[in-house]
This record gives C-alpha cells, structure tokens and sequence, in this order.
C-alpha cells in the first residue's frame, strides 16, 4: 500500500478501515497500534502531520435471507422496543416495511411480476452492513457515529447527534434514520453483539455472523442478502 | 399533548359531506377498550336507529386497539364497525381485516378513523402521519383491489398500507368487502364505503406506540407468550408424529414436518420438525396451503405469509403459473374461506379441465376464484354464496326468476364439468351488478325474500343456514354442542367467533381439554367430547359467556380472534396450559393502566352488552330471545344416522341440538351477562353495572327496557 492519507476537507483527514490500517502500520505510522487497541474510531496523527480516523473492523454484521422472510415485521418491534422503549417500523434499524408491498425497486406499473407482497411475495430486508469504511460515519459532521467498544458495530452517540440527517443521506442504502420524536439517528448497533430482530425471526431468516462470512454474504457475487439486492 | 401509552391517544374523524376533517380523544372512551368496543360507542352515540347501511349519516369506523403496533404477537389486525347491508335490519356489525394497515395507522398516530358523509364525486383518504387530506379518486374508480393499491402507493410511497373497495363496493352490492395487502379482507362492508364516493385509504406513519411498562419486563413476557403460541387456531398438536411431541393429529393445522416443503421458495424450504422450544421454526409450523388445499399445493407454495408481528403464518402465497393462461398474475395469495368460497361456487366440485390433471385443476381452479373475489372485492357470507347458488340452481327457482336469455347466457356446461372458469363469468355478473342473477349477492335473508326460496332451504341442513337474518353455521354445534351454538346466537353476522375454537380445537385429547376447561369454567362439564354432547349447564353457559367477550376483547384490542386467547400450550412441560391473563398482562404493561384478566373480562362485556343494546334499539323489539337469538330449525332437529334412523340427542354420534336445552341455554347465557333472563335484553341493573346509565334511559324511553 503506497497511498499515504491526503489532506482532505471534512472533520477528519482521511477515514481508514483497521484492514487498511493494519497495512500502513509498516509504513511509518507511530501510535498505530495504541490506537487500534482503544477499540473505537479513532484518530490518529501520521508523521506527515495528517488526521488519520482509523475504523475498527466489525466483529459481525446481519444478514436476511429473503427466501425464509415471512414478512411478519417482527423483528422491527424487537428492535425498537428494546432500544427505544417504543414500537416503529420507521426507525427499525433492520428495514422490512418500506419493501413490503412492492419491493425495493418500489411500485410501478409491472407490480405483479416484481417483489413483494403484491407482486412474487420475495421480501427483502434491508440491514446495516457495518461498512468497513461506513458512509454514514464518514458524513456525520459532529463525529457522532463510532464503533462500539465490544462489537466493533459503527453506533450513534445520541448525546453529539444533532439529527441533521447527513448519515441518512451518506448511506447509499440509506439505513440509519431520524427518529422524528427525538431529532436523533438510529441505526444497526447490533443490541451488543446477541441482535433481538435475529432472535424474534420466526422462521431464522435473520442471522448475526462474523463479519467475514457476513461481509461474503452481503457484498458477494453470490449474494442472498437483502442488503445489496 | 399528553404522552399516551399504548393508544396514540388520537381518532381522526372525518365528514366526506363538507369535506371537514378532526381529531377526537381515544382516551375518552377508554372504558370500551378500544377497536370494537370504541366503535360500539360511537356508534350508539351517533347512529340514530333506522339509518341505513348506505345513507351519508352512516358511519364506518376502522379500528385498532391498544396492543395493536406495539409487537405483541398476533396484533396486526383492524375492526371494521358499521351498518350491515345483508342484515334484514341493518344490525351494526364488525367485519376484520388482518395484514399492516391496522400498525402503520397506530404509526401515523390514529387510533380509529370515523368516517360520515358522502363525497360528491369519488375520492382516497390520504394520510401521512398527522397530515390528511382528501383526495380526487375518479381515475381510480371503476378498477379493482391491486390496481387500487398500486394507484394509491404510487402517490403516498412504496411503504403506503391501503384499504380499498373494487368494483362490487363501488356497486353497492350487499356482499362485498374491504381489503388490504395481498389477501386481507373484511367481509360486509364494502359497500357502504361505496356509499360515500370512498375508495380507498392510504396510510404511512413515521412514529411509534409507545410501551408505558419496562423494557426488560415486556421482553419477558413475550417470551411466555412464545412458549405458549401454537400453530394456527392455537393447535398445539403436530398433524404427524415429532420426536418432541407426546401427541399427534391427523386434522392439526400444525402440519410442519421433515420432508414437506415450501416446494416453489428458491431454494425450497423445509418445513421441519418445529420442537416449540425453538423460537426460529415457529413461522414454519402452520404449513396452511397443504391444509386449505391438500397435498398438491405443496409444489406451488412461495411461502407462507400473514400479517403484521404475528409469528404464526396462516396466508399460503403460491406461485401457480398455469394462472397467466386466464389473464391473471401467477401469484395468488389467501387463506381458510378465501379458497373455500370459490369452491363453494363451484358446488359441483371443480374437475379436471382444460388439460390439466384433477389436482392442478383443483389448485388451478380455486386460485381463479381466489384472484377474482380478492380483485373485485366479492364478500361471500362466509361460504355461504355457494349454497345460495345451489339451491336456487338446483331447486329450478333460477330459472323461474331470470329471464330466459340471461339464464341461457350463463355457462351452466361448465359448473356442470366442474371448469373453474365458470367463476370468471360468475363473478363478473355479482361485482358489476349485471342482470337479477347478480342478486346472489344481495345476501342470504334478501335473496331469499326476492327469489322466494322456500322452507326446504331454512331448514335444509345441507345449506347451512343459522338464522333467518340470513348467516350461516361458523363454528356452532359441531364446535362444543351448546357452546358454539349459542355463540351463533348473538351476532348479527356469522359468528366469527373463535375464542372457543382456540382452545377445544387444540387436538389435545379430551380428558385433557375438560380439565382445563374444569380450570377455567369451574367444572370440566364446560366441554363436552365431540359429538357426545351432554345437556346444557351453567358452565357451559360460562364457556359462551367467556368466548362471546374475549372475542370482542381480541377485537378491541386489537388481537387475531384466530389464535387468542392462550388457553392451551404445545408445551409438556407448561402441563399443555396456557394463560388466560395474558391479554391483561400485555394491556397493563403497553398501556401502564393495570387491569386484571377479571376486569377486562368486564370492561369486554360492557361493551358485548352495548352491542346487544344497539342491536334492540334497531329492531326495536323487547323480546330478544324470540326475534333475534333463534336457529333456523334443522338445528334441533334430530339426524339420521347412516341406517337412516333418527339419533336421539345427547347420544354419541349426532351434533343435533334440542329445542328445549337450547332455551335452557339461552336463559343460562342471559343470567351470565346480568340480562333479563325472559326477554334476553339488557336490563337496567345490567347496563348501570356497566356504566351504561344513557342507554338505559334511552331504551326506557323506547319502552324497550325489561321492567
């Protein structure tokens, strides 16, 4: 790896995964390795002077099989009810509604032959990949999104989220979410590593797996995840 | 506003005459729990008798309830409260639909929807959030269900829910229905939102309900409520032997098993084996389409689906090419009466036709029906339609009544040959009101005044008639003798009453079951074995009394009627028991108003009692008993068995039920409730008891109230 952080506009410098991290560690980075070991997103400086903000990498991430999703919705409540106190698809942090009837593609006037519940019946469940380099964690200009000490998942500090919306918009699946109650953004933290929309599935369609399996899973050529169809 | 828990606290009111739109306090109705019992007191303060089902001052109220969004398993559906166009008095009625209208309403912040008036021209209501407007519909008018769905979506957004009418609402036929999603639909009513130029509502909601209890202690009990849930019905008993299982039954809808599959999910999918201890098979259970449609919907099954946060998935959602042979998509969605109604059309039996073997016939053939009725939005009077057809068919009265030409234009061959495509023309005729043949739709009491059919079809066993106000059996005699069979008294629709069912329809074996019965009705002589029924008792009277209210409990709160209450559990180690304070558990603890299973119990009869009380003030009779909770007569008459001897009742073998038991019955159920025990009509002690003091004024004035 020859490519060396560049100065850049942002808060940060340069956002880095810990696999491409670990690689510029033989590269002169000092403190490297202090830094990998505090667990977060965290920001170091190169000897060049640069901000570097290294992501630790995931230690899982969840994945939706669409061929066993019964589209019960089930594990959107589990998920907001155990880290909101409250029941709501919109702020679910796995994303079945919005696809339900129709789709990810959404309606259009061959709704019959495509997804959904009005269309083939395939339901797609949209999950947080856990990025290595997380879109939303790159946008969010108060550095409220980190990784969380245990699971390595990127999760909202609801105390610096000023609710603006710009991880929403970063994510090309656009899956954190403001919640309208609390100005906040919710996303995938998953629930400390033991995930409730997994464990509510009915029929174990939801599975939380390490990330490396995951990561085949989702971005794979062969790919059966809701995530990236 | 006040922070409210479980409820939303908000019901969005809506005049379609002046275009005027409000918002109205859920909590001050909360006495009547919500979903049907609210919607019984809107209705009595608001409908004046002698409205009818089409008028602008008839209101049709959607309702949710409290548990309904929160995620308690089974919670998905909405109570429909209005007049009935079938009913020969237009006795107020609820008819259901399950799916994720209901939820997504909750998430908008509504409660209920009241709506009054009449639109002048066609219109939707549009709801987003705390946003609602009315919207032009002409374009929409005149197309069926899906199509509907996907106007309405295209202007709300992919994740819109919507409840449409199709062409047989917007005709004002009598048998109609309203319908969500692929294949939810609420049976009745379609054509009173006809009436008011309303085709369809469109909702998305981005908030939530919120759970007033603790996190941690919600968590727990849904964690019971886990171990307790069976397979549809809450059979807790596997259709084949299982290696966890102690018992087994043929006639289970638990049919999951090795080696039975989704056979068209790609890859298939197995079913399994579904120890109940494993939370992540419970959705495999209820394999319905092999049950609804016999072993050769196997290969065509998708997957099963269902509504929302309900874990059991009773909907078969199969992919039958052979469809887009006849114009229609290949995939077709429904359960239970939804496929059984288009057979009952096809009351010849559907055969082999159009090349196709006598099994893809038969799937082929229902799917037809299924895709039909689901798009036109045809109700059948729960299977009811069929028999109509058939006695009129074959009785030569259709003839008789229609013109010769219209007679000769309708493909009598294909019924006949048992072809399917028979229903293609049949249903075209009911939805577009085409010629007097569409009057098959008017309803049952109706139909039968205008076509003139004769005693033989009251009181014709094979036609299933309940009452003279036109219903049919739904789960009666043949479900507990007396038990069911009164509970077929009461409503002024078929009963869709499964309170009962969820519990004697378990397959666990009879000992057990009047055990417990004998735990929750004080003695095991609540429950009878099948078909070796003993005399009436006071305990059965408790069953109905139970059923009748945890029936409108289910659809106040709103729970699936099709699998609460938790009565039995598939667990060995739970003793096979389930928990009958579960819904007061979840009330107390989404809503952080504590009531106990008994004062829920109560606040159900409350409103089981108001429903009685509007029934009265409509028909304006004093005397219940004789002018509304009567069976047609084949009931209490004795059957022949199959040396064509007459079987005594109470003696194993006949279901048939007796005059004199029945009465006892009767005056055994409106000693229950507190009701004049002569008349069956509330008395004023009764509805005082209940808070109901306006109403017994009111039906004082009337004269109506027993003295």
């Amino acid at each position: 790896m020859s490519d060396l952080p560049e100065k850049r506009e942002g808060f940060f410098e340069k956002d880095q995964s810990r696999r491409d991290f670990l690689k510029l560690t033989g590269t002169g980075l000092a403190g490297a390795f202090v830094a990998l070991t505090l667990g977060c997103a965290t920001t170091v400086r190169t000897r060049e002077g640069n901000e570097l903000r290294v992501w630790k990498t995931p230690e899982g991430a969840i994945v939706h099989d669409p061929n066993r999703c019964v589209g019960c919705r089930r594990c959107e409540v589990a998920c907001t009810v155990r880290n909101d106190g409250k029941a709501s698809a919109h702020i679910a942090r796995i994303k079945v509604a919005r696809n339900l009837n129709y789709g990810v593609a959404g309606v259009s006037a061959a709704y019959a032959k495509a997804d959904g519940q009005l269309g083939n019946f395939r339901i797609v469940a949209e999950t947080c990949r856990q990025c290595e380099k997380p879109a939303c964690g790159i946008a969010c200009p108060t550095g409220a999104l980190t990784t969380d000490k245990k699971t390595g998942a990127r999760v909202v500090n609801t105390k610096v989220c000023v609710g603006c919306g710009a991880c929403h918009d970063a994510c090309p699946w656009h899956l954190p979410t403001i919640d309208a109650e609390t100005r906040k953004a919710t996303k995938c933290l998953v629930c400390n590593g033991d995930p409730s929309c997994a464990k509510a599935c009915p029929t174990g369609a939801i599975r939380y797996l390490p990330y490396a399996e995951a990561e085949r899973l989702l971005w794979g050529a062969e790919v059966v995840s809701g995530a990236t169809v | 506003m006040a922070i409210t828990y479980g409820y939303t606290g908000k019901i969005l009111r809506v005049d379609l005459s002046t275009g005027k739109i409000w918002t109205d306090d859920t909590l001050k109705y909360k006495d009547f729990i919500g979903g049907e019992g609210m919607a019984m007191k809107i209705m009595w303060d608001e409908v004046a008798p002698g409205t009818k089902p089409y008028d602008p001052s008839n209101k049709i109220i959607f309702g949710t309830g409290p548990l309904c969004g929160t995620g308690v398993p089974c919670s998905g559906r909405t109570n429909i409260t209005s007049l009935l166009p079938s009913s020969p008095f237009y006795g107020i009625s609820s008819s259901h639909m399950g799916g994720y209208f209901a939820t997504e309403l909750k998430y908008a912040g509504w409660d209920m929807i009241v709506i009054e008036g009449k639109a002048s021209y066609p219109v939707w209501l549009r709801i987003e959030d705390d946003k609602v407007k009315i919207e032009d519909a002409r374009w929409m008018w005149g197309k069926g269900i899906f199509d509907t769905q996907a106007m309405v979506a295209s202007f709300m957004g992919k994740d819109a829910q919507v409840a449409a009418i199709g062409q047989a609402g917007e005709n004002l036929v009598n048998l109609s229905v309203i319908r969500t999603g692929s294949s939810h639909s609420a049976g009745g009513h379609g054509g009173v939102m006809g009436s008011k130029n309303l085709k369809a509502i469109g909702v998305k909601g981005t908030g939530s309900v919120k759970i007033a209890g603790d996190r941690s202690a919600w968590a727990e009990l849904d964690k019971l409520m886990m171990s307790i849930i069976g397979a549809n019905n809450q059979m807790v008993v596997p259709s084949t032997p299982q290696p966890w299982a102690e018992y087994s039954d043929k006639t289970s809808r638990w049919t999951a098993r090795k080696g039975l599959f989704w056979g068209a999910a790609n890859p298939p999918v197995e079913t399994g084996e579904c120890d109940p201890h494993d939370m992540q098979s419970v959705g495999f259970r209820t394999m319905k389409a092999v049950f609804d449609l016999g072993p050769q919907a196997e290969k065509y099954t998708v997957r099963m689906g269902g509504c929302a946060h309900c874990p059991i998935r009773c909907h078969s959602q199969l992919k039958v090419p052979q469809l887009s042979k006849y114009g229609f998509d290949e995939h077709v969605s429904n359960t239970c009466m939804g496929w059984f109604s288009p057979r009952g059309v096809m009351f010849k039996g559907i055969k082999a036709f159009d090349g196709m073997n006598a099994d893809d016939s038969a799937v082929v053939g229902t799917a037809i029906g299924a895709k039909l009725a689901d798009d036109y939005g045809v109700w059948c009077n729960y299977g009811q339609i069929g028999r109509d057809l058939q006695y009129a068919y074959e009785s030569g009265i259709l003839k008789k009544v229609l013109p010769a030409s219209e007679y000769a234009s309708i493909p009598w061959d294909k019924l006949e040959k048992g072809d399917a495509t028979f229903l293609v023309d049949f249903y075209e005729r009911v939805a577009f009101k085409k010629g007097e043949f569409s009057h098959i739709a008017d309803g049952t009491y109706w139909l039968a005044e205008r076509w003139g059919f004769g005693e033989d079809f009251w009181n014709g066993k094979v036609y299933k008639v309940w009452s003279r106000q036109g219903f049919p059996v739904h789960h009666s005699n043949e479900a507990g003798g007396q038990v069911g069979a009164l509970i077929s008294c009461f409503s002024n629709r078929d009963a869709q009453n499964h309170s009962h069912m969820n519990f004697i329809g378990s397959k666990l074996p009879i000992a057990l079951q009047k055990e417990i019965a004998g735990e929750i009705f004080g003695s095991p002589d609540a429950l009878d074995a099948p078909a070796d029924y003993k005399p009436m008792n006071e305990y059965k009277a408790r069953f109905v009394k139970w059923s009748l209210c945890r029936t409108m409990l289910h659809n106040s709160l709103t729970l699936c009627n099709w699998m609460w209450p938790m009565s039995v559990s598939p667990l060995k180690e739970r003793k096979y028991r389930g928990d009958t304070a579960l819904e007061a558990k979840f009330y107390s603890l989404a809503t952080g108003i504590q009531m106990s299973e008994k004062e829920l119990d109560e606040a159900a009869a409350r409103c089981f009692t108001l429903f009685r009380a509007i029934t009265q003030r409509q028909m304006g009779i004093k005397d219940l008993r004789t002018a509304h909770d009567q069976t047609t007569e084949w009931v209490v008459h004795r059957e022949k068995g199959k040396d064509g001897k007459e079987i005594p009742q109470f003696t194993p073998g006949t279901i048939a039920m007796e005059e004199k038991d029945m009465e006892l019955g009767r005056t055994l159920v409106y000693r229950e409730f507190g009701w004049d025990e002569t008349t069956g009509a509330p008395t004023r002690a009764c509805l005082e008891k209940y808070g109901l003091v306006d109403v017994a004024n009111d039906l004082a004035a009337r004269g109506l109230i027993p003295v």
